[in-house]
């Protein structure tokens, strides 16, 4: 019981943050550290093949995108080594990480 | 009366797959979906993404044209070459002095990595264009390489053109090697 009225109240909060749910414009962030999409900031995660990709940590949200040159080829900048990423990508949002 | 019933569930079964094909067939041919409409997210070379926040998701994917070639509001590149200064026709072997300048070039420009492009016109054939934008773009890299700046070779052949291969300025702006000096 004490459960159900601890999920109803985050979901109240969230609700009330939000204020658009179920979520109909995906364009903005709407949570604590809400912003428009465009100010998102990116670090570079390297893959298992050395190439690069944006990261971002957002928050609660989280997003990975290919990083390519002006001709659609992978840019592979040896910036980090494989399997590591680099940068401020956590640096947008004041919005810890709980694990 | 069994049988009216066998006919009953005949005709609905055909009815059912009649509407599936009608549904299939239309002009559309999509299949049911909610409203996700993206904002852009412009990254640091200056390449669009499509980005869209799901609350509690976030997404994220380049934005490439039908072709494929991402949509971009500015591009990397640092420096072009026209290849009639660089080679001799059909070859790729670099001179001592344009090595030298290379080099200058390579040492002082501070990219994390150089992607070297190269390009012919559209005399000969595809194939050829690409073996020859290959040995060029490569010859290149390996000048890089030797002042110990990370490069990458990519070749185009006739495929990527700037300019109109029916005249000879045309082609002497299509015969080149590009380099983009990535941050």
């Amino acid at each position: 019981m004490t459960f159900m009225k601890a999920t109803s109240v985050a979901l109240l909060a969230i609700s009330v943050a939000g204020c658009d749910v179920p979520k109909q414009n995906k364009t903005v962030d709407n949570f604590i550290d809400s912003k428009h999409l465009s100010q998102l900031k990116a670090g570079i995660w390297v893959d298992p093949n050395g190439c690069d990709h944006w990261i971002i940590d957002d928050g609660v949200e989280g997003y990975l995108s290919a990083r390519m040159d002006q001709n659609g080829k992978p840019v592979c900048s040896g910036v980090a080594q494989p399997n590591t990423a680099a940068g401020g990508y956590k640096s947008g949002s004041p919005v810890a990480d709980v694990i | 009366m069994s049988k009216n019933l066998l006919k009953i569930v005949a005709m609905a079964v055909l009815g059912a797959s009649v509407a599936s094909a009608g549904f299939a067939g239309n002009a559309d041919n999509r299949v049911s979906s909610s409203r996700y409409v993206p904002t852009i997210w412009v990254d640091p070379d200056g390449c669009e993404h499509w980005v869209m926040d799901d609350g509690a998701e976030g997404y994220m994917t380049p934005h490439v044209t039908r072709e494929g070639i991402p949509v971009c509001r500015r591009g990397n590149t640092c420096a072009v070459m026209n290849s009639d200064q660089l080679f001799a026709v059909d070859k790729w072997h670099v001179s001592a002095t344009n090595r030298t300048r290379l080099k200058a070039f390579f040492r002082d420009s501070g990219a994390s990595v150089y992607l070297i492009d190269g390009h012919t016109d559209s005399d000969a054939s595809d194939a050829y264009n690409m073996r020859l934008s290959k040995n060029r773009a490569m010859a290149i890299a390996n000048i890089a390489q030797s002042v110990g700046a990370k490069a990458q070779a990519r070749w185009y052949g006739e495929r990527v053109p700037v300019a109109s291969n029916s005249t000879r300025a045309g082609k002497s702006k299509n015969r080149r090697v590009e380099i983009q000096c990535i941050r």
